[in-house]
């Protein structure tokens, strides 16, 4: 297929990705705010400014501490700021645009027809009702559209980058998430800190699948293994690296000789090996994070070169 | 906004002259920017919400039809100080240790009895006291795992304590819901307070199971057990057992074999440590408790009696939470403690004293009778509102039976501006149940369960009879905020590469990527 077919797929599903992922941010982050955490008088860190610096943002950074209801707008319905999940969703749907004879008609309406509701829901974002219905509108959005692409949509090479993308973006917001949530440093694993763990679980929307998979209570370090090594949960950084993995293997012709490929392989073999040989301190969670963190933005430079014809690659110095 | 409590009931936003409290002037402030037609809006969000998560209870009507209600929460949340919440927390915890002390006691050495504290008759007599509990010391000597005591202010804003529950006191599901829907609902009320989270309960009953459960290495295994879908709370039961992440068993996937209990799973027959039954003790096993049960486990009490299984609240809590028996708590705390109860009782008489029973039947239209073994105010009469044929058919009652009946002065309970239908404000009385969990210590949560009449004046706060709850809120004044932020300041988040946005061209690329200037 085209090169450029397939960067507009593999981009769709970023941008879909992202935007879900961003509110579901959103909506952990605000409740947990809302309310005191006395139990974590010392570092909030999964609070709007680390939201800010997990979207890679510092537009706020020297204006003080970034207030709730600015990071609110700035992220979710404002459409100047290209990382707000507003601006992530017209990205997606100008790119399904160029693909629309790819993409099967219900795919395509579920995402075109985003912007119908979106204006409806965003009233409370700027209003005393907060982004509850905002975030809920776009997780059910996003999620039909997710849907019906597993239902409708052929499985060729089309749907490989579709699907890689998706889950290429999760893996890179999760892991975004746990390098600014985890304490700096490593702290021991009773960290103050523990009560944004319960934020950051809600963020990912995995609380009730972190307590039926495991008993610990959810400590920073609990979750942040929980949310690195666990394959069974889909929106681990390890099941998500594993799915972006076997997509390209089945888009590539030759998978063996491919770049991507083999860096993912290896970082998946690398997250097992952790997973399973200590690997879930402090210390060595910020560690491995930083590893893989550094390790995906190869594998996008990889991906960019190999089937994209090097189009929109970051740069290497990056 | 404007406050007109009924003469001689105490109002804890408004004093009597009509200004806010100082603890309420922002919440005051903050719901007449509102106004009216934002609290009608957010009601109705409120209704859609609970009515699409299933956050609903059965209210039978006048013509004897069930219809589905989502749970009434109201809108304006309660507020308890900090000070306040200090003095309700010790006190609880004061009360929730000495009834643990006399539950042991009552079914093993009995000093409280023998010193001519409580009499062993009344203690024998009541309905819950289950000679099948006898001698049976539970794991870690806890019977009353789980608690939630009501309290009611009086007119003089006293905080006392109205009953206790230390059965399966039930609400719990409730007061978390409600927290999670007033942060969707109107985010806006909590800017100026710090209000002491809630959502640690489902932990902390989980550490505290955990903590009870006879385990020799490696992990317990804990359930919560339900009657059933048919039970009115079954959704609280669902709750627990998701927030906990354990399973959720009904009766037949529980067998007892050798005095072990099992669960049965895909892989054979999987040992259980720990239970939270949320049923009565009648129930539990047939072959020591009432033969006709369907629900309960038979062989259930021979493996407790082994200790092989701990079974929260422990069997024959019962007898603490008695009516009559809580005529005693306050001396029960003294005795077992040697400490001054904190929290009080509402005045009540005990109708099997001769003297106390007809001074009650004498003022019958001014006192409130309670039977004694029931809970959730069914069987209760209140002598004001009641007609003449039926406070005559309860004095034929009282007097046929006197050991089941205690009355109580009837309490002008507090008030709490409560949205009423057109989004105005009126003051509706409330009571509180805070729960408390009992493992290696008592942890309470801070607030609770507010239940409030919804009609003009009743004190009638029921949810199956046309009550609602409330948002509790316990403010936290123990961390200087100011503090926070300079510590906060001294952490930066690590700074990530920027997200990238994937053009084509590579050129808009960079024009998008300008940021805009800080606002």
């Amino acid at each position: 297929m085209l090169a450029r077919i397939a960067h507009e797929l593999f981009w769709l599903g970023r941008n879909v990705s992202r935007a879900e992922l961003t509110a579901r941010m959103i909506d952990g982050v605000f409740q947990a705010d809302l309310q005191g955490r006395p139990d974590d008088p010392s570092g909030v860190t999964l609070s709007w400014d680390g939201v800010l610096a997990i979207m890679g943002s510092t537009a706020t950074a020297d204006s003080g501490r970034p207030s709730r209801a600015e990071t609110v707008v700035l992220l979710s319905t404002d459409p100047a700021n290209a990382n707000s999940v507003v601006a992530s969703l017209e990205r997606a749907r100008d790119g399904a645009r160029a693909v629309r004879d790819v993409i099967s008609a219900d795919m395509w309406e579920a995402i075109n027809s985003v912007h119908l509701g979106l204006a409806d829901a965003a009233v409370g974002v700027t209003g005393y009702g907060g982004p509850y219905s905002f975030v809920s509108y776009v997780k059910s959005r996003t999620a039909l559209f997710w849907g019906v692409a597993s239902r409708t949509m052929l499985r060729d090479e089309a749907y490989a980058f579709l699907d890689a993308g998706g889950r290429f973006e999760s893996a890179d917001m999760v892991l975004r998430m746990l390098r600014v949530a985890l304490p700096p440093g490593g702290e021991s694993s009773t960290s103050p800190r523990d009560g944004q763990a319960l934020a950051l679980l809600g963020a990912v929307g995995g609380l009730q699948a972190f307590r039926r998979a495991r008993v610990a209570a959810p400590s920073a370090a609990a979750v942040a293994s929980f949310l690195l090594y666990t394959r069974s949960y889909p929106d681990s950084v390890a099941a998500s690296i594993d799915a972006v993995r076997d997509a390209l293997e089945l888009a590539d012709a030759n998978p063996r000789a491919s770049d991507p490929v083999l860096r993912l392989s290896r970082v998946l073999a690398d997250l097992d090996f952790r997973g399973r040989v200590g690997g879930r301190d402090g210390t060595e969670l910020v560690e491995v994070c930083e590893i893989v963190g550094n390790e995906l933005t190869l594998a996008d430079r990889d991906i960019a070169e190999r089937y994209f014809g090097g189009v929109a690659a970051p740069s290497r110095a990056a | 906004m404007s406050s007109t409590a009924p003469v001689g009931t105490f109002d804890e936003v408004f004093d009597s002259d009509g200004t806010p409290r100082a603890h309420a002037e922002q919440l005051v402030a903050e719901l007449e920017r509102l106004g009216a037609e934002s609290l009608v809006a957010a009601g109705a969000l409120r209704d859609a919400i609970f009515m699409r998560q299933g956050i609903t209870f059965d209210l039978t009507s006048s013509d004897g039809a069930v219809a589905d209600r989502p749970f009434p929460l109201d809108l304006v949340p309660r507020i308890i100080p900090a000070a306040e919440w200090r003095t309700i927390k010790r006190g609880l915890a004061q009360r929730i240790r000495a009834l643990n002390q006399f539950v042991d006691d009552v079914y093993h050495e009995r000093e409280i009895i023998r010193a001519g504290i409580v009499p062993w008759k009344l203690v024998a007599s009541r309905s819950h006291f289950a000679r099948a509990a006898h001698d049976i010391r539970p794991p870690r000597g806890v019977y009353t795992h789980v608690a939630g005591c009501d309290l009611v202010r009086d007119s003089d804003g006293v905080w006392r304590v109205l009953e206790d529950n230390v059965r399966t006191p039930s609400g719990i599901s409730y007061m978390l819901e409600n927290r999670l829907a007033m942060t969707r609902l109107i985010p806006s009320l909590f800017a100026h307070f710090r209000v002491r989270p809630i959502d640690q309960y489902p932990a902390l009953l989980h550490a505290a199971l955990r903590w009870v459960a006879p385990v020799a290495d490696g992990d317990a295994t804990i359930v919560v057990w339900t009657p059933g879908p048919a039970n009115s709370a079954y959704f609280e039961h669902t709750f627990l057992a998701r927030q906990m992440g354990v399973e959720l068993v009904e009766a037949s996937d529980l067998v007892v074999r050798d005095d072990v209990c099992y669960m049965r799973t895909t892989n054979g027959l999987a040992r259980v440590n720990a239970i939270y039954r949320r049923l009565d003790d009648a129930y539990i096993d047939p072959l020591e408790f009432r033969p006709d049960s369907l629900l309960g486990v038979p062989g259930l009490i021979r493996a407790y009696r082994a200790g092989t299984v701990a079974i929260a609240n422990a069997i024959g809590t019962g007898v603490a939470d008695d009516k009559a028996v809580y005529c005693y708590v306050p001396e029960m705390i003294r005795f077992y403690l040697g400490e001054q109860p904190l929290l009080e009782n509402v005045t009540t008489y005990l109708l099997d004293d001769p003297e106390q029973r007809e001074a009650a039947l004498a003022r019958i239209d001014q006192l409130v009778f309670k039977p004694t073994g029931e809970s959730g105010g069914s069987g209760v009469v209140i002598g004001p509102a009641a007609d003449e044929r039926r406070l005559e058919e309860l004095a034929t009652t009282v007097r046929r039976d006197p050991t089941q009946w205690i009355a109580q002065e009837v309490v002008r309970l507090s008030t709490v501006p409560t949205v009423s239908a057109d989004g105005t404000l009126a003051p509706r009385h409330v009571d509180l149940r805070p729960f408390a969990v009992f493992g290696e210590e008592v942890r309470i949560v801070p607030g609770g369960l507010t239940r409030v009449a919804l009609e003009p004046g009743s004190l009638i706060v029921n949810s199956s009879r046309g009550g609602g709850s409330k948002d509790t809120w316990v403010l936290d004044d123990e961390h200087d905020y100011d503090g926070d932020a300079a510590l906060t300041a001294s952490f930066s988040p690590p700074a990530l590469p920027d997200l990238r946005l994937g053009s084509w061209t590579g050129q808009a690329q960079q024009q998008q990527q300008q940021h805009r200037p800080p606002p």
